[in-house]
C-alpha cells in the first residue's frame, strides 16, 4: 500500500477490498445454501450478523455527530475514517431486505394463529404487526441514510475548499440528527432484537443497544487505523497521543456498555416478577450460562483490567488486541440476544453463524476500503486539523 | 518519502475564555478583593434571611423529634413523601459540581475552571442538606445510628440488601470524594490567601489549611498528579450516586418505581438539575460581585447546552416509561402512567413535562441561550420541574397502590413545607459563608486559562 502525505490519499490500495468482496460474496453464497436447507437458523444467524456490521455503521454515524455536535478539535482525524464506516449503511440497508422474507421464522408475534390465542400478543398488536414492522424499517433506514448522505456530502464539499461556514453546517444537521438517531436505533433495537421474545420488555434496550454498538463501532475504528498504520499510512497524522484517546474512548465505553447490562440485569433480578425474570433465566439455566458468563468477564472485566494502565491506551499491540476482541465480544453479545429465541435449551453454534458474519463482512469491509482508497484519508480542509494532528494528550 | 511539509489547515483560534485583558496579577487581584473588602451590607441582610431560614429548619426538625413523623402528611399508601423527595431532589442538584471538575476535567473542558470551585461547595451544601431528611425521616431519631454498620452486642447489622443502606454509602462516599476533590483544589488558592492575609489570626487559619504549599515544582507535579486521580475517582461516583438512590424505586415491584432505565435516567436528571441551580446561583454571584469578565455568556451558554442535552435524555426516558407501560401489556403499570398524566396528580405531571421537557427546548436557539433573564427563568423553571419529577415518582405511584380500598389523596402539612424551606436557609447560609470566606473561583486555574499561561502563544512551536 502505498500514500501520498501531502493529499492524504492512498496512491496504491493493494487488492484486499477485491479480496474482501469475493470472500464476501461466496460467503453469501454459502449463507444461501443455509437458507435452504434450514430457514429458520439462517435467518437468525444472519440477523446476528447483520446486526453486527449495520451497528458498526450505526456507531460511525453516531461518532461523526458526536465530533460535529462537540466541536471536538483532537477527533478531526479521525473523522473522515469514521464517515467511511459510516456510509456502509446505504448497503446495510439493502441488505436487510432478505430479513423480510424471514420474519416469520424470527418473530412468534407475526403468527396470526398463535396472537390468537395470547392475550399478550393481542395487546400489542397496534405496534408488533407485519405492515407496522416493515413501515418503521423503512423510516429507520431513511432517516440514517438521509443523515449520512447529508454529512457526507458537506464533509467532502470541505475537501474543495476552505469554508468554515461547513463547520456549522454539519453542526446544524448532527444536532437534530442526534435526536432523530436516539429514537430510531432505540425503537430498531426493539423491533429487530427486544421483540424476538415478545412478551418480554425493558426500558433500558434501545441504550444497551447503543452502548454495544458505539464500543462495537470504536473497536472497529481503532482496528483499522492500526492496520493502516502497519503499511506506514496516516503515521504522522495519527499519533500515540490519538490512540491513547481511542483507548480512553475504549475503556469508557467499556464501562458504560457494562452500567447499562448491570442496571438492566440488576433491577429485574432484584424485582424478580417472573414476566420479566423468564428472558434472562433461558441465557442462565441451560448452556447459555457460560455465554452469560463470559460476557460478563470478556465484555467487561478483561478489557477494563487491560484497557486501565495509561501505558496499554498508546501501545499499538494491545490496542490491536483488544479491538479484535471487542469486536467478538461485540458479536457474542449480539449472539446472546438473538439466538437464545431460537434454541432456548442451551449454545447452539451454526456453520451458518460464521459464514452469514463472513458474508456481511466481506461486503463490509470491501465498501469501507473503497471509499477509504477514493478519498483523502483526512477531513484535507478542515480548520481543526492541524489542532489535531498537533494534538497532544495532557 | 518527501520532507517537505504537507499543507495543514489552521483553525482560527477559540474565543478567551476570560475577558477584559486579565493579566496573572489582575486574576489574583480580582478574586482575593472579594473575600479582603470589607463587608457589604448586603452580605448581612443576606445571610440575616439565609439564617432565619436556617432557623424555620431547625424549628421543623426539633418539632419533628419532639411529635413524630405524624406531623407530615404522610398516610396510608403514601408513607414516603416529601422527605425523599427533597433528598433525591438536593442529591441530584448535587450532581453538577462534580461533574464539572472531574468529568469535564478529564474530557479536557477548560472553560470550567471558571465555575468549578463554585459548583463544587454547591455540591457539598446540596448534599449537606440533602443528608438531613434520611436522618430525620426514620421515625426513632436516637437510633439512628442503625444506619451505620456498627458492631454491636446483639450483632444486628442493617439489612445489606436494602438500597437504602447503599444510599448511606455511596452519598456519605460521595461527600468524603467531593470535599476532598474540592480541598485539593483549593490548596494553592488558600496559599495565595495565607500569602495576602493582613492579620495574623487570617494568616494562621490560612497557613493551616494551605498544608505548607510553597508553590514549587516538585508540589506541582504531586498536586497536579493528585488532582488527576482524584478526578478519576469522583467520576465513577459521578454515576452511582444517582444510579443508587434510583434502586431506592426501582428494585422495588411498585409500577411506575420498578423499570429498568431508572438509573442512567435518574442520573441524567440530577445533572440537568444540578446545572440549572448552577446557572441560577452563578447569574447571580457574577452580577453582584462583578465577574463577568470571568463568568462569560459563552460560560453560561455552554451550561445551557448541557441542560439541553440532559434536559432532552430527560425527555427520552420519560417517553421510554410511557411506550413501555404500554408495550408490557401488563395493566398496571398502564394504569399507573395515564394515571400520572390524566388522574388527580395530571397538575404535577405536567408541571414536570413543561419544566423539564418543554423550557430546556428554547435552548436550541443562541438568542434564548444567552439570553441572561431567559435562562435565568428557565433555569429556576427547572428546578421545580426535577422538584415535581420526584413528587410525581413517589407519590403517584404510592397514592394509588394495587387495592383501591386504600387509595387516598396525598397533602403536605404545614410541617413538610417548613422543612423543604428551611433546608433552603441551610444551603444559603453555608453558600453565603463561602464566598465571603474562599476564592469562589479558582485563582490558579484561571490563571492556567490565560493566553499567557501557553507556551505556545503567538504562534505555533514548530
Amino acid at each position: 500500500m502505498q500514500y501520498d502525505q501531502h493529499t492524504y490519499r492512498l496512491t496504491d490500495t493493494g487488492n484486499y477490498g477485491t479480496v474482501a468482496l469475493i470472500v464476501g460474496v461466496v460467503g453469501l453464497i454459502g449463507s444461501a445454501v443455509g437458507y435452504i436447507t434450514d430457514p429458520a437458523q439462517f435467518f437468525h444467524s444472519y440477523l446476528t450478523a447483520f446486526f453486527f456490521w449495520l451497528s458498526l455503521g450505526l456507531g460511525g454515524l453516531f461518532f461523526v455527530m458526536l465530533h460535529h455536535l462537540v466541536g471536538a478539535k483532537w477527533s478531526v482525524v479521525l473523522r473522515r475514517l469514521s464517515e467511511n464506516i459510516m456510509m456502509t449503511i446505504p448497503v446495510m440497508a439493502m441488505l436487510f431486505i432478505p430479513l423480510l422474507f424471514g420474519i416469520k421464522e424470527l418473530f412468534h408475534w407475526s403468527h396470526p394463529e398463535l396472537v390468537a390465542t395470547d392475550h399478550l400478543l393481542q395487546s400489542k398488536e397496534p405496534y408488533l404487526n407485519v405492515t407496522f414492522f416493515i413501515l418503521r424499517a423503512v423510516v429507520y433506514f431513511v432517516i440514517w441514510m438521509l443523515l449520512a448522505f447529508l454529512l457526507n456530502r458537506y464533509s467532502l464539499k470541505q475537501d474543495q475548499a476552505h469554508d468554515n461556514k461547513l463547520v456549522r453546517t454539519l453542526r446544524v444537521i448532527s444536532a437534530p440528527g442526534m435526536i432523530l438517531f436516539a429514537l430510531s436505533i432505540t425503537f430498531a433495537g426493539f423491533d429487530w432484537l427486544m421483540s424476538l421474545d415478545a412478551h418480554w420488555y425493558s426500558t433500558i434496550f434501545g441504550v444497551y443497544v447503543f452502548s454495544g454498538n458505539l464500543l462495537g463501532m470504536l473497536a472497529f475504528l481503532t482496528f483499522s487505523i492500526l492496520s493502516l498504520q502497519s503499511k506506514n499510512v496516516l503515521t504522522g497524522v495519527i499519533t500515540p497521543e490519538h490512540h491513547h484517546d481511542l483507548g480512553k474512548l475504549l475503556f469508557a465505553f467499556t464501562v458504560f456498555w457494562a452500567y447499562m447490562a448491570f442496571s438492566q440485569y440488576f433491577l429485574i433480578w432484584y424485582g424478580n416478577i417472573p414476566e420479566e425474570t423468564v428472558w434472562f433465566l433461558e441465557r442462565w439455566e441451560s448452556s447459555w450460562k457460560i455465554i452469560s458468563l463470559l460476557l460478563v468477564f470478556g465484555h467487561f472485566a478483561v478489557p477494563f483490567f487491560v484497557l486501565f494502565p495509561a501505558g496499554a491506551k498508546r501501545h499499538r499491540g494491545v490496542l490491536m488486541v483488544i479491538s479484535i476482541w471487542l469486536l467478538i465480544m461485540h458479536w457474542v453479545d449480539l449472539h446472546w440476544l438473538v439466538m437464545p429465541s431460537l434454541h432456548p435449551h442451551g449454545i447452539h453454534f451454526s456453520w451458518m453463524d460464521p459464514v452469514t458474519m463472513i458474508g456481511l463482512g466481506g461486503v463490509f469491509v470491501w465498501l469501507f476500503r473503497r471509499r477509504t482508497a477514493a478519498k483523502p484519508l483526512v477531513p484535507v480542509n478542515d480548520p481543526g486539523l492541524g489542532d489535531s494532528i498537533r494534538f497532544i494528550n495532557h | 518519502m518527501s520532507t517537505e511539509a504537507p499543507h495543514i489547515p489552521t483553525s482560527p483560534g477559540a474565543p478567551p475564555l476570560v475577558t477584559g485583558n486579565q493579566t496573572f496579577a489582575s486574576v489574583t487581584e480580582n478574586i482575593c478583593r472579594i473575600t479582603e473588602r470589607k463587608t457589604p451590607p448586603v452580605w448581612y441582610l443576606a445571610l440575616g434571611a439565609a439564617m432565619s431560614l436556617l432557623l424555620v429548619l431547625f424549628g421543623s426538625i426539633g418539632y419533628l423529634f419532639w411529635e413524630g413523623t405524624g406531623i407530615w402528611g404522610l398516610n396510608n399508601p403514601v408513607g414516603w413523601g416529601w422527605a425523599i423527595i427533597n433528598f433525591v431532589w438536593w442529591v441530584g442538584i448535587g450532581h453538577a459540581g462534580t461533574l464539572i471538575s472531574a468529568i469535564l476535567f478529564l474530557l479536557r473542558q477548560r472553560w470550567r475552571t471558571s465555575i468549578n470551585r463554585f459548583a463544587e461547595a454547591m455540591t457539598l451544601f446540596a448534599i449537606s442538606c440533602a443528608l438531613i431528611f434520611p436522618g430525620i425521616h426514620v421515625g426513632r431519631i436516637w437510633v439512628a445510628y442503625w444506619m451505620f454498620p456498627i458492631p454491636n452486642q446483639m450483632q444486628m447489622w442493617p439489612n445489606f440488601r436494602s438500597p437504602l443502606l447503599w444510599d448511606v454509602f455511596a452519598v456519605s462516599t460521595y461527600f468524603a470524594a467531593s470535599l476532598l476533590f474540592w480541598f485539593t483544589g483549593l490548596i494553592p488558592d488558600l496559599a495565595t490567601f495565607r500569602d495576602r492575609a493582613t492579620s495574623k489570626i487570617k494568616k494562621y487559619i490560612f497557613g493551616f489549611l494551605a498544608l505548607g504549599w510553597r508553590g514549587g515544582n516538585r508540589q506541582w507535579r504531586h498536586y497536579e498528579l493528585a488532582y488527576l486521580i482524584l478526578a478519576g475517582i469522583s467520576t465513577p461516583l459521578v454515576l452511582s450516586v444517582h444510579s443508587v438512590v434510583s434502586t431506592d424505586f426501582a428494585i422495588s415491584i411498585i409500577p411506575g418505581w420498578h423499570t429498568t432505565i431508572f438509573p442512567p435516567y435518574f442520573v441524567a436528571g440530577a445533572i440537568f438539575s444540578g446545572f440549572a441551580m448552577v446557572v441560577t446561583l452563578t447569574i447571580i454571584a457574577r452580577k453582584l460581585f462583578h465577574l463577568e469578565d470571568f463568568i462569560t455568556v459563552n460560560h453560561l451558554e455552554r451550561m445551557n447546552k448541557i441542560i439541553l442535552l440532559t434536559g432532552s435524555m430527560v425527555g427520552y426516558a420519560y417517553g421510554m416509561e410511557f411506550f413501555i407501560a404500554w408495550y408490557s401489556g401488563n395493566i398496571y403499570e398502564q394504569a399507573v402512567f395515564l394515571n400520572r398524566a390524566f388522574g388527580q396528580y395530571a397538575w404535577a405531571y405536567w408541571i414536570m413535562i413543561s419544566c423539564n421537557v418543554i423550557v430546556p427546548q428554547l435552548f436550541w436557539f443562541r438568542k434564548l441561550r444567552t439570553s441572561i433573564p431567559v435562562m435565568f427563568i428557565a433555569s429556576l423553571l427547572i428546578n421545580v420541574g426535577m422538584w415535581f419529577e420526584r413528587f410525581v415518582i413517589v407519590v403517584t405511584s404510592l397514592a394509588q397502590d394495587f387495592l383501591p380500598a386504600n387509595w387516598d389523596y396525598y397533602r403536605p402539612t404545614i410541617w413538610d413545607i417548613s422543612t423543604f424551606v428551611g433546608s433552603f436557609g441551610l444551603f444559603f447560609t453555608l453558600f453565603l459563608l463561602f464566598i465571603r470566606f474562599l476564592p469562589m473561583i479558582s485563582i490558579t486555574e484561571v490563571k492556567a486559562v490565560l493566553p499567557q499561561a501557553d507556551p505556545h502563544q503567538g504562534g505555533s512551536h514548530e
